[in-house]
């Protein structure tokens, strides 16, 4: 519309005076885009960039219990933070649950995608069926597992009790989320079931990306079936691999309502990760507790930096 | 057709806003209607004695002799509540009312009215727990509930196991333990995790003379005593003679489980009785409860807990909250509360009105001389460590895990 007032309302002028005779209307269309992006970046400051600020001075100020600021406190909350007896554990725990986690999920995603990839009977009832891990709470799912893990009565140990595997209910065996290690073995396993959906669906998806010809052209080459999945599935659906690891990563890594139903990071801090760990730290150091976000909040974007270098996610997903 | 459908839906809508709109516009503007933000820890078992019902119940009766002021009740579950009420505080969106755990912190950051200043008669709460709420000579922590802890034992196992006495001492809980144990049950419930950890460790420091304070009230919790009582702890546990890794279990799971029959001795608190009477497992002849063993003979004083009433300044509300708590805080009330969850009272006079009862009467003589937590503004914040990492003690060397637990106190 403005254009084709143009014309009849500006006086007729050289090419050169005219451009610089409308900066604003120059400036107004190149601004355009702003009016549909605007509200997206409005929103990212608001909920993004400035809890980071916040998070980022909460952790430079003394803070008493009950959320006052009594003033700065220097670097003193990183430097209690790393005093702390329990921190090393608790982030060579983070290290281990997170690189795990993600590790299985993906080899497992990876054979569920190409099961549900395939034409079998019941196909359209077994995807649905996998969504359902996805589409139930979280909290819910580790409460479900905690129960089942009673030391007590939990169905696990009565399954492992009756084929005679388990000699007595309430002992050490029993308990499974009361020893430290076996405790973060089931909590990573639920950890895994919880992630698989997403991660066999972004998969699924990429598979199905993958025209039947290129296999049929290898086919007639000659290609072994091992040979078609490294040569054509795995280089193809590589993009879909990097998106999915990429996202486990951040959400294991910051993956807080298993841990937190299933042990509360306990006995000690033992079953821990940096993110219980500062929940658990905010209760009553809030300080030393954002201190620690920072740090989380470093960890991620330098794990996702890296990755996204080491893979050479540029070319994959241009 | 689909698009009338629609069309007819967006119309109802519609309507339902507007007259909502306009039944909110036709409200009689009465003197300024307050609502009083009332939040409470669920003493409940389930939600049929939630403890939202009984506030529920007095918020109504209160309600309607003043139409002007509402209370909004907010039940938030042990295992949380302290978590919760903090977060609150700390995002700055405060209650009008708390019920349940109280931190001296709060008194000292200014933000709690005076007991004299939201309560007509402060003098009719129990002088035995006024120091716990007072910060600099003021009482701020209002009692609302007490209670004391006792060593319950069931005396089916402890036929069944030979045992002809009650526990008195540490070798009596271990060698009975070890007998109820051998009958496939757990010898002894000792809840060391975090739900409430603090309580359960000092019952067995009384045992043997120890505290977490000095009775100058300086912090001693890597006295000798203390070190030797949880060596003996580590030895009853290493024995087989409780739950496993008791680090790891919480109160409530456990009181459930004694009261299922599946446990020989735990130390609780009469709260313990209404889980006995709902699961229907223990008959009344089944279990009975008596002073806590110690090292060398039973306790003579045993830790009183008192809950607390914590009036927030912050919205202002001073006038209402005297009503309300003058209100709430009348004999019956205390007394439903106590019957409802074998709990003691908290003020003189529902404590006489209880004075002859069966059940309450000799826990309500013991209250007046038991022992308390600390109430200086260290310990909430100590509190929350001690509950983490004290049953860790079991697992690693006692010494250095209450010696840091005694730096972090020195901090605090």
């Amino acid at each position: 519309m403005t254009s084709s007032l143009l014309p009849t309302a500006a006086p007729p002028a050289s090419g050169h005076s005219r451009r610089r005779g409308r900066p604003s209307r120059r400036f107004i269309r190149r601004a355009a885009p702003l009016a549909w992006i605007g509200p997206a970046i409005i929103l990212i400051v608001i909920v993004v960039l400035l809890p980071v600020v916040v998070m980022i001075q909460s952790s430079l100020q003394k803070i008493s219990p009950d959320g006052f600021v009594l003033g700065s406190a220097g670097i003193n909350n990183f430097i209690t933070l790393f005093g702390e007896s329990a921190l090393s554990g608790v982030l060579l725990r983070t290290v281990i649950w997170t690189v795990g986690v993600v590790a299985v999920t993906m080899v497992i995603s990876l054979g569920l995608a190409q099961l549900f990839n395939a034409r079998f009977p019941g196909r359209r009832v077994a995807r649905w069926a996998l969504i359902v891990p996805w589409a139930s709470s979280v909290m819910m799912t580790a409460l479900i597992f905690r129960w089942a893990l009673d030391p007590n009565n939990g169905v696990v140990n009565v399954v492992l009790h009756d084929v005679g595997l388990l000699k007595a209910f309430n002992s050490n065996e029993a308990d499974w989320l009361g020893r430290p290690v076996s405790a973060l073995a089931w909590m990573m396993v639920v950890a895994v079931f919880v992630s698989l959906p997403f991660s066999t669906y972004a998969l699924l998806s990429g598979l199905q990306s993958i025209p039947e010809e290129v296999y049929e052209a290898a086919r007639i080459d000659g290609a072994s079936y091992w040979k078609l999945y490294t040569g054509i599935t795995l280089p193809m659906i590589r993009p879909a691999i990097l998106v999915a690891t990429l996202i486990n990563v951040i959400n294991v890594f910051n993956s807080f309502p298993i841990i937190w139903e299933m042990t509360r990071g306990g006995p000690g801090y033992s079953t821990s990760t940096s993110t219980t760990f500062m929940f658990t730290l905010k209760q009553s150091y809030i300080g030393e507790s954002a201190a620690l976000s920072v740090i989380n909040f470093a960890m991620v974007i330098v794990i996702v930096l890296v990755y996204l270098r080491a893979t050479h996610w540029k070319e994959q997903v241009d | 057709m689909k698009r009338r459908i629609w069309g007819a839906a967006a119309m109802a809508v519609a309507g339902a806003l507007a007259l909502a709109a306009c039944s909110t516009g036709a409200t009689p503007s009465a003197s300024k209607p307050v609502t009083l933000k009332l939040v409470v820890a669920d003493y409940g078992t389930g939600p049929s004695s939630t403890s939202s019902t009984y506030w529920q119940g007095i918020a109504t009766a209160f309600h309607k002799k003043n139409p002007s002021i509402s209370v909004k009740v907010t039940a938030i579950n042990w295992n949380d509540f302290d978590t919760q009420v903090q977060t609150m505080v700390q995002n700055k969106q405060y209650p009008d009312i708390t019920e349940g755990d109280y931190f001296s912190t709060y008194a000292q950051e200014g933000l709690l009215y005076s007991a004299k200043q939201v309560l007509s008669d402060p003098g009719n709460l129990l002088p035995a727990f006024k120091n716990q709420g007072t910060y600099q000579g003021t009482q701020y922590g209002l009692p609302f509930t007490t209670s004391s802890r006792t060593l319950f034992y069931n005396k089916k196992l402890f036929t069944q196991a030979r045992i002809s006495s009650a526990p008195t001492t540490w070798a009596d809980v271990q060698s009975d333990a070890a007998k109820i144990t051998g009958l496939g049950k757990i010898g002894f419930g000792l809840p060391l995790g975090a739900e409430e950890a603090q309580a359960e460790s000092l019952l067995w420091m009384l045992g043997n003379g120890g505290n977490y304070q000095t009775s100058s009230g300086k912090y001693d919790i890597d006295s000798a005593a203390n070190i030797q009582t949880f060596e003996f702890l580590t030895k009853l546990v290493n024995a087989g003679d409780t739950e496993p890794n008791p680090a790891t279990k919480d109160r409530t799971p456990l009181w459930q489980q004694f009261a299922q029959g599946q446990i020989g001795m735990i130390n609780a608190s009469p709260a313990l009785v209404p889980i006995i009477k709902t699961a229907g497992v223990l008959t009344d002849s089944d279990w009975t409860s008596v002073p806590i063993a110690g090292k060398n003979g039973a306790l003579t004083k045993t830790l009183g807990v008192c809950d607390n009433v914590a009036a927030f300044k912050s919205n202002g509300h001073e006038a209402q909250i005297k009503k309300f708590l003058d209100f709430a805080y009348q004999d019956k009330y205390q007394i439903q509360f106590d019957k409802e969850y074998d709990l003691l009272p908290a003020t003189s006079t529902a404590a006489k009105a209880l004075e002859s009862d069966a059940i309450f009467g000799p826990f309500l003589k013991a209250l007046p001389n038991s022992v308390q937590y600390p109430s200086d503004t260290a310990w909430p914040q100590l509190k929350t460590k001690i509950q983490q990492t004290i049953g860790t003690t079991l697992t690693s060397d006692p010494k250095s895990v209450l010696g840091q637990l005694q730096q972090a106190a020195n901090a605090g």
